[in-house]
């Protein structure tokens, strides 16, 4: 700590602090328009000038200044006032004075200290800068006359998103923020800029002329898409949600936001939403009252084990645990599951016989406390972007080495130092039965877990596994294995991070099972810094698996539920909120299963591909209408509040569960709360737990973890005999089917394609945007053709997430398809 | 950044000879904080940088386009279109001003049809306006690549462009 005068107050701060900072922490106000505390200072705009009596009065800006012991600093005199309102003057001197239709207006950095310090005239004349302005992309507009060259843009697009986008060109007084070659903005589309822009140089084009910014209310809630469990404040006005508002105070990502979370909040106001529910007559969906629907649907759930559901993980704790004891004592049946199966099968069947508990044994912050970090599949900032902002960080601030092992390049790849090993598709499971292998020839394994069950069946098992014959399977060198071995086990923390959930499918329970043996055997479990991160895809998929939403002691799985409709053994399937004819694998196999099923229930937010084949349809309604609680990927338990009344008749499925059990003779709890209190008393890490103690941020369930080494079997992968592998998965913009529609993803992602590699395309002689057919064992598919130069040799990429282009038509749901291209 | 994915940008745009760049990346990619040689090193070999090379550069350097634009637009050494092979540079200060410095200009203008930083189209001259060239002296001044001649006159303007002319391009 350091003590220091600030306005003959006597202050103290921490060593490594800078004035402003310190002035910041005593409450001393100190204008700027450059810094944003999660950047690094900078120094660009002049307005935090002070005085320091030991520099004999000269002014020096704050924000980039350390703080020393003894400084005594003056914040506000008259020749500082003087030299702020000149900087001021001179900013104003070009920007626009356009500010009754500029949206930052009454958010904006520059208006506000033009207002503070009373400046209502300008010495200087200059005409006004001639940009033209960037409206090329449908979600950030750029006008850069408004903008002040602070910087920050440039700085969060490099420091925290990795991306690059923007940069400063020309110099003195010709400097403008653009891109390279003074292209239009063609990026990631996280809003990052938009967010630390503290003028109306940068904004967010679906919130164009929408609501002032004051006439908003703000939300605090939880992002509905992924299961990073990102903090949202939403903004509301007129009972709409219209925007999200940037807090930099927000969450363990501080106001962090992906394209997803930022953008993709037009689902909850969407014109498309259903508002009644609907009852199939005459072979046509029909408008209905909520009796006369609860009213058939608690008839056909009279059916004991011939009824199966099957639920999104988007639901909440409490919806999904009352759904299961409305089904287990109402209706008296086994058969309920979510997300096909895979969202949960590396919790579930992996961390369970592993680490005795089906949950991951690292958090999201203790990402940047580690020395190492193995992310393993596709990159996570395109699955989970704020996680891999974290990444950045870790590896950019603070020195973490990062190892990628993948089928295809990305993002991370391209940070510094980055080791990526790219695989044959399929083989992941075998290359981390190796790395173990190697771990344990190099005698590099803790002695302490010898005696862990499991240990000797272990290494009996590994000996199929030496780097030399994977290597050969895996399309790797024996040298970057054993060198990937070698400094995973000699890290002091070290963290492994997975993403699972839908386009994942294939072997996560032995994926989760060889990662965790790899953490076991060089004993990176239970410390600060390491563990490993299972990234779970939708927003509430742990809490899918706490609540127990799988199919257990006989009950039917997924796969299994839509073969016995196909079989005609279950007669009627209650779905809330999943669409499997578009994300589920196999997709006329699914279709099939739909239409022979007897009675078909969907509750939904949208008239889904699935909602089309059903006999009642149930409107429900979205994240921002409802109370409950989500469990993130690292159990990070929070409280979600309604912002906005439910849109039509719309109800949470917490109340057309209650409704159900109510008709079927049962007494539900009154509030989400009331079921609240039930789980913690019977969900083990949430004892204790209440909406009060989870506050704004959530709490974490503890996770209890006792290692047994347990053999993971790798998958076959097929010879590839001039066939491409196909890999699928999410993309950056999209998270589920939902995102569909969000008009900001969509905007920028409106539609399926499959990326191949420029040698595989070239062999074809396919181009950018040629329609290609996709074919395999399963059937075909159209898409437009995306050449790429992340994706190797050999593999070919398609996102899962668009029903018009499902790629359940070609994908199995196995390890690895086998695909061919043809134009 | 791999030799893989560079390998993959030159398959990408196979009408620029990147054979050049490569030879300039090569001999600094150790060398940490790279970027200006290597960007020298591209203009000495190129005339100019041209964006497909620039693109190049930051995959293989791995750095942001962005920020090589950034650095290609604040340096003023920096040509991002085509120069042509003879840079012509009349100096317009204050001593050659008084000398005559506009009429020497205007006959190069008259003659070639190229005015400040602008190139002819045969790629053969470039014509540049400067300040100052450091030798008063002999003002007023003209260079053409390295060669300085002082005491213009405008029959000079004639005769240098006659000489330059009919020096063969390769």
């Amino acid at each position: 700590m350091v003590n220091l005068t600030i306005d003959d107050k006597q202050v103290t701060a921490p060593k490594d602090s800078t004035i402003y900072d310190a002035a910041k922490l005593n409450g001393i106000k100190i204008p700027i328009l450059c810094h944003d505390k999660k950047l690094k200072p900078f120094g660009a705009c002049r307005m935090c000038l002070v005085e320091i009596e030991q520099m004999k009065g000269r002014q020096i800006p704050a924000c980039t200044t350390p703080a020393t012991e003894g400084m005594i600093i003056r914040t506000n005199t008259p020749d500082i006032i003087k030299a702020r309102k000149l900087v001021l003057e001179l900013l104003l001197l070009n920007h626009p004075l356009d500010c009754p239709v500029c949206d930052k207006g009454g958010d904006c950095d520059l208006q506000n200290l033009t207002y503070d310090y009373e400046l209502n005239s300008n010495r200087f004349i200059d005409s006004k800068f001639q940009h033209e302005i960037d409206y090329n992309n449908p979600l950030i507009e750029r006008d850069m006359n408004r903008c002040v060259l602070c910087g920050k843009c440039v700085r969060i697009c490099d420091e925290i998103v990795s991306y690059g986008a923007l940069t400063f060109i020309d110099r003195g007084i010709e400097t403008k923020i653009g891109c390279d070659f003074e292209k239009p903005l063609d990026c990631e589309f996280c809003g990052s800029c938009v967010s630390v822009c503290p003028v109306g140089a940068l904004l967010a084009r679906p919130f164009k002329h929408k609501a002032r910014f004051w006439a908003l209310t703000k939300h605090n809630s939880v992002c509905g898409y992924c299961g990073t469990g990102c903090n949202l404040t939403l903004g509301v006005k007129d009972d709409k949600v219209l925007t999200t508002v940037y807090d930099e105070n927000q969450g363990f990502h501080k106001g962090q936001l992906c394209v997803r979370g930022r953008f993709g909040y037009q689902f909850i106001n969407s014109e498309k939403r259903l508002t009644t529910p609907l009852i199939r007559k005459n072979g046509r969906l029909t408008e209905a009252t909520w009796d006369e629907a609860l009213e058939i649907v608690a008839g056909r759930l009279k059916g004991g084990t011939a009824v199966a559901a099957l639920a999104t993980p988007r639901l909440t704790n409490e919806e999904l645990s009352l759904f299961k004891k409305m089904m287990l004592e109402n209706v008296g049946s086994k058969n309920y599951d979510h997300s096909a199966g895979y969202a949960h099968r590396a919790l579930t069947e992996g961390f369970a016989s592993s680490f005795g508990s089906s949950a991951s044994s690292a958090s999201i912050p203790d990402i940047q406390k580690s020395d190492l970090l193995l992310v393993i599949k596709t990159d996570s900032y395109e699955t989970h972007p704020v996680i891999g902002f974290e990444i950045n960080m870790g590896v950019k601030n603070k020195g973490i080495k990062l190892n990628i092992l993948s089928d295809k390049r990305g993002k991370l790849s391209k940070l510094p130092g980055a080791n990526t090993l790219v695989h044959i598709p399929g083989t992941e499971v075998a290359v981390i039965n190796a790395l173990c292998k190697s771990v344990i020839d190099q005698k590099l394994a803790d002695p302490s877990v010898a005696s862990l069950p499991g240990h000797a069946e272990l290494i009996k098992a590994l000996s199929d596994f030496t780097p030399e014959t994977i290597a050969a399977v895996s399309g790797l060198t024996v040298e970057k294995i054993n060198k990937l071995a070698a400094d995973y086990a000699a890290a002091e923390k070290a963290m492994i991070l997975f993403p699972t959930g839908l386009g994942y499918a294939g072997h996560a329970a032995d994926l989760a099972r060889a990662v965790a043996n790899l953490a076991i055997l060089t004993g990176k479990l239970g410390k600060e810094g390491c563990g490993v991160l299972c990234l779970s895809e939708k927003n509430n998929s742990q809490g899918a698996v706490d609540m127990g939403f799988y199919p257990q002691d006989g009950g039917d799985n997924a796969l299994q539920i839509l073969d016995a409709c196909s079989a005609g053994t279950i007669k009627t399937l209650l779905i809330a909120g999943e669409n499997p004819v578009t994300s589920y694998p196999d997709n006329a196999k699914v279709k099939a299963a739909l239409d022979a099923v007897e009675f078909l229930i969907v509750s939904d937010l949208f008239m889904t591909e699935t909602a089309e084949l059903a006999d009642v349809v149930l409107p429900a309604c979205s994240f921002a209408e409802k109370e409950g609680t989500y469990t993130s990927t690292d159990r990070r338990v929070q409280h979600v509040k309604p912002a906005i009344n439910k849109i039509g008749q719309s109800r949470s499925d917490f109340e057309i569960i209650s409704s159900l059990i109510v008709k079927l003779g049962g007494t539900p709890p009154t509030t989400p709360a009331a079921q609240f209190s039930e789980i913690t008393a019977n969900t083990p890490g949430y004892e204790g737990m209440t909406y009060a103690t989870l506050g704004n941020e959530g709490a974490f369930a503890p996770v209890s973890i006792q290692p047994v080494f347990v053999v993971p079997v790798a998958a076959q992968v097929p010879a590839a005999q001039g066939k491409l592998a196909l890999v699928t998965g999410s993309v950056l913009y999209h998270n589920g089917t939902l995102s569909q529609h969000g008009e900001g993803p969509v905007h920028v992602c409106p539609e399926a394609y499959v990326e191949i590699s420029r040698s595989d395309a070239g062999r074809s002689s396919i181009i950018d945007n040629d329609l290609v057919t996709v074919t395999s064992e399963n059937g075909s598919l159209q898409l437009k053709a995306k050449l790429s130069i992340r994706i190797p040799e050999g593999v070919v990429f398609i996102p899962y997430h668009f029903p018009a282009a499902p790629v359940n038509m070609v994908w199995s749901g196995s390890a690895v398809t086998m695909v061919s291209l043809s134009k | 950044m791999s030799d893989v994915v560079a390998q993959q940008v030159k398959e990408q745009e196979p009408e620029v000879d990147l054979v050049k760049a490569d030879q300039v990346i090569d001999k600094y990619i150790d060398l940490p904080g790279n970027l200006m040689p290597v960007l020298q090193g591209i203009q000495d070999a190129y005339g100019y940088i041209p964006r497909k090379v620039a693109d190049y550069v930051a995959e293989r350097l791995n750095v942001y386009p962005s920020q090589i634009y950034g650095v290609l637009t604040f340096y003023a050494q920096f040509h991002l279109k085509p120069r042509g092979r003879f840079i012509i540079r009349v100096c317009v200060g204050t001593a050659c001003h008084v000398q005559g410095a506009q009429r020497i200009k205007e006959t190069f203008f008259n003659l070639l049809h190229i005015k400040h930083t602008e190139t002819s189209a045969d790629l053969r001259f470039t014509f540049e306006e400067v300040a100052c060239l450091g030798a008063c002296g002999m003002a007023p001044l003209a260079m053409v690549n390295d060669d300085t001649y002082g005491k213009m006159t405008v029959q000079k303007v004639d005769e240098i462009v006659a000489k330059y002319s009919a020096i063969p391009l390769d």
